[in-house]
């Protein structure tokens, strides 16, 4: 697993994978799909897809796959080593989203909630193995969500494919659980090696596993808030853990979408201060109101 | 009258030692004055695509186009390290610093022609031409 | 926490550290500003203690107070505008200032802002008197400065009558110099709008457009009219009022108001260009007549506000009544 293309630019998102076996190019294959770091407050989000000849199901099953949760570290490198050591019939992609992407889409100006940008991403990735010739017949999905509207919308998209959408999935089939175990591997190694863009200066790097009640990304997101940026980009501004430690302990920042506030009216009296004032009969030119030109009646 | 009325002195003295700065002009209102570590979090986030840089600010994205100030001017940062406790006081500014460009930021969507800043930028031009002299010959 | 969620934002109160007692930190006072300005203004001032001057000036078309700024030399006069557009902050190097305006100090024709009391002597006593007795504002002391503009001594046979007296010279405002020098300004108002691709059809169309292919039924009367929209940020109402009318321009409902959004006014009687304004020759005559007869009114008026304690502004405003 190369992530060299992501972290040349780890503020966007990438897509990367195996090569897809010939095997799965010549006969129905099932799919499975699990994502990886959907809760921490830090780092990407990887989704994850493997897939594999629908004849060569018991094959895999002797490869003891299992839940990505419930494995160590180690245990799941392990994994993915026979899963690479299996490379003429199992082949897998994945696509990385980084928490900036996740911040910014989650906080956009027409708001992109987390679970649509994990279906779209979901069907991102399915449609990549499709283009890639891979014979897909049936899909295997895990979810948090609700899982019948999640298994329409996938079926509505993939209409010929068989679609099951099912909580716990990366228990209960081997592919997503193979699944489960490249993302994992994958969201595991781009935290450990992140490459931060912004100079941290002095703060340790002891971000512990990012999740919100973990202590040590607890004391992490204290130590190295700034007052005026608030984070490095690994963390997700749109967790309300960030939100919360950014609203009490750094500058309030304000933006033309931004929710009612109160202190809104007072700012603009203050600046209007400067403007012409209202009572003056005279409008200025549109010229000047075009360009946001005002006449300024003192330093 | 609510401003001091007396005039204010631009001091100079500063100008050949005074720096060169690098402005952003932000798509939000950061209610802070003071310092903010800028080329620590800020600049080498900056990513320079083929039409526009991009960064973002806050888990928010900004699209951003660098600007030139017009030519035959020059882009001044205004300093007053003291105002006088009085109105009657002469006030001072001095030149903090200078600039020749700065980038203009957006939130999510890339500054265009129509914008208020780039539209503002072509105002020193038709000033000039406003107040230029009226020539004897034309009629 | 498997399905986060924005957070709503908590009332401004119950901001701890940073948050609470500093609200808008130094903005009632700030105390940096961002300036873009001529180069000449950073020429060095010849006495040590010297250099460009900030200071408030009536401006000329509204009688209020306004931000100029004088050169070193005190030759030039600049105005400061802002662009000042809602949520914007800068980063100055490391830094960050709330106050996100960018101040444009650009050359402003000084003999505007003589015209405004050259045209406030004629209303109040209406005889030829020196300069510096006319240019004196107790509230803006600094407008004696005008007078040292070499500029505006050049420039000031524009808009005045002169007369000589022994040696020393008296001068009286003259409202059809005026006009004809306010007409120069516009047209070399209309040569630079048509230049600089500026959009006075209306604000339909953008501008990245118009810079790409120009609208051609954009007529001369558009330009002209625009131009005189920005001539008048610089005269007061009644005499732009009355530059309207020496233009030919096609009257509007409101005096200054430019076309509204959208709905872009065109005149039905476009006037191809400059050359021709030779016929308005005879509507010039009209004006003057006008202009006499206004002024017998003006001096009326100039005798009962010398008891009162009319202000300018109130002045001007009961002038333009008395003219419609």
């Amino acid at each position: 697993m190369e992530l060299a293309e992501f972290e040349r630019d780890n503020a966007g998102s990438c897509r990367l994978g195996s090569p897809v076996p010939e095997l799965c190019r010549a006969g129905p294959c099932c799919l499975g799909i699990d994502e990886a770091g959907r809760g921490p407050v830090l780092g990407p989000m990887v989704y994850g897809v493997c897939y594999c000849p629908l004849a060569k199901q018991e094959e895999l099953g002797a490869l003891k796959m299992a839940d990505s949760k419930t494995l160590t570290e180690a245990e799941r490198e392990q994994l993915f080593g026979t899963l690479d050591g299996a490379r003429d019939f199992v082949g897998w992609a994945l696509h990385i989203l980084s928490p900036n992407l996740i911040s910014t889409s989650m906080q956009q100006r027409a708001k992109y909630n987390l679970n649509a940008l994990s279906h779209d991403t979901a069907i991102g990735l399915i449609q990549h193995v499709l283009d890639a010739g891979v014979q897909v017949a049936e899909v295997f999905v895990d979810t948090v969500g609700p899982a019948e509207k999640y298994q329409e919308k996938l079926k509505r998209h993939f209409p010929e494919l068989e679609v099951t959408v099912r909580p716990k999935a990366d228990s209960l089939f081997p592919i997503v659980s193979a699944a489960s175990i490249c993302a994992k591997v994958a969201r595991d190694r781009a935290v450990k090696n992140w490459t931060f863009p912004e100079d941290l200066g002095d703060v340790r790097m002891e971000y512990g596993s990012g999740y919100p009640n973990d202590p040590k990304t607890k004391e992490w997101l204290a130590q190295c808030l700034d007052p005026v940026f608030g984070y490095p980009q690994f963390v997700r501004f749109s967790w309300s853990t960030a939100q919360t430690i950014l609203e009490s302990k750094a500058v309030p920042v304000r933006w033309d979408d931004s929710e009612d506030d109160p202190a809104q009216k007072g700012t603009r009296s203050v600046l209007s201060f400067f403007a012409r004032k209202e009572s003056s009969k005279r409008q200025p030119h549109r010229f000047f109101h075009e360009r946001k030109l005002e006449t300024v009646t003192g330093l | 009258m609510s401003e001091s009325s007396s005039p204010i002195r631009l001091d100079l003295s500063s100008l050949r030692e005074a720096p060169q700065d690098v402005l952003h002009l932000l798509p939000c209102e950061v209610d802070h004055n003071g310092s903010a570590p800028v080329d620590r979090y800020f600049t080498p986030a900056i990513r320079q695509g083929s039409q526009e840089k991009s960064v973002s600010f806050r888990g928010r994205s900004l699209k951003g186009q660098e600007v030139i100030v017009p030519q035959g001017y020059v882009g001044l940062v205004l300093k007053e390290d003291q105002r006088p406790c009085t109105e009657e006081e002469e006030r001072t500014v001095r030149l903090k610093s200078t600039f020749g460009t700065l980038t203009v930021w957006n939130l999510e969507r890339a500054p265009s022609a129509d914008d208020g800043l780039l539209l503002a930028l072509s105002w020193p031009g038709i000033a000039e031409a406003i107040h230029a002299p009226v020539s004897r010959k034309e009629q | 926490m498997r399905r986060p969620r924005r957070a709503a934002p908590r009332a401004r109160g119950s901001r701890t550290m940073l948050g609470s007692g500093r609200r808008r930190p130094a903005d009632s006072h700030p105390d940096q500003w961002v300036l873009v300005a001529p180069e000449p203004v950073t020429d060095l001032p010849m006495k040590p203690d010297g250099g460009p001057l900030f200071t408030r000036l009536r401006n000329p078309s509204t009688g209020e107070a306004a931000l100029y700024l004088f050169n070193s030399s005190a030759q030039q006069l600049f105005e400061v505008k802002a662009f000042h557009e809602e949520y914007r902050s800068w980063f100055i190097g490391q830094t960050v200032q709330h106050d996100g305006r960018l101040l444009f100090a650009t050359p402003v024709d000084p003999l505007f802002l003589v015209l405004f009391y050259l045209i406030k002597a004629e209303k109040e006593k209406g005889k030829f008197q020196p300069l510096d007795q006319v240019v004196v504002d107790s509230e803006f002391s600094s407008c004696t400065m005008l007078l040292q503009c070499a500029r505006v001594m050049d420039s000031l046979h524009h808009v005045i009558e002169e007369k000589e007296i022994g040696n020393k010279k008296f001068y009286k405002y003259s409202q059809e110099k005026t006009l004809m020098w306010l007409k120069k300004k516009v047209n070399q108002t209309v040569k630079v709008l048509k230049s600089s691709n500026v959009c006075v059809g209306g604000r339909v169309q953008s501008a990245t457009f118009i810079s790409g292919k120009q609208i051609t039924d954009i007529k001369e009367d558009d330009y002209v009219r625009y131009a005189h929209g920005l001539i008048s940020e610089y005269i007061p109402e009644h005499l732009s009022a009355e530059l309207s009318k020496y233009l030919q321009l096609p009257e509007l409902t409101s005096p200054e108001a430019d076309p509204p959004l959208k709905k872009r006014k065109f005149s039905d009687a476009p006037v191809e260009a400059e050359e021709d304004y030779t016929k308005f020759n005879s509507s010039d005559l009209k004006n003057k007549k006008t202009t006499s007869k206004m002024s017998a009114a003006q001096k009326a008026l100039a005798k009962v506000d010398k008891t009162g304690m009319k202000t300018m502004s109130a002045f001007f405003s009961a002038k333009t009544k008395a003219r419609k």
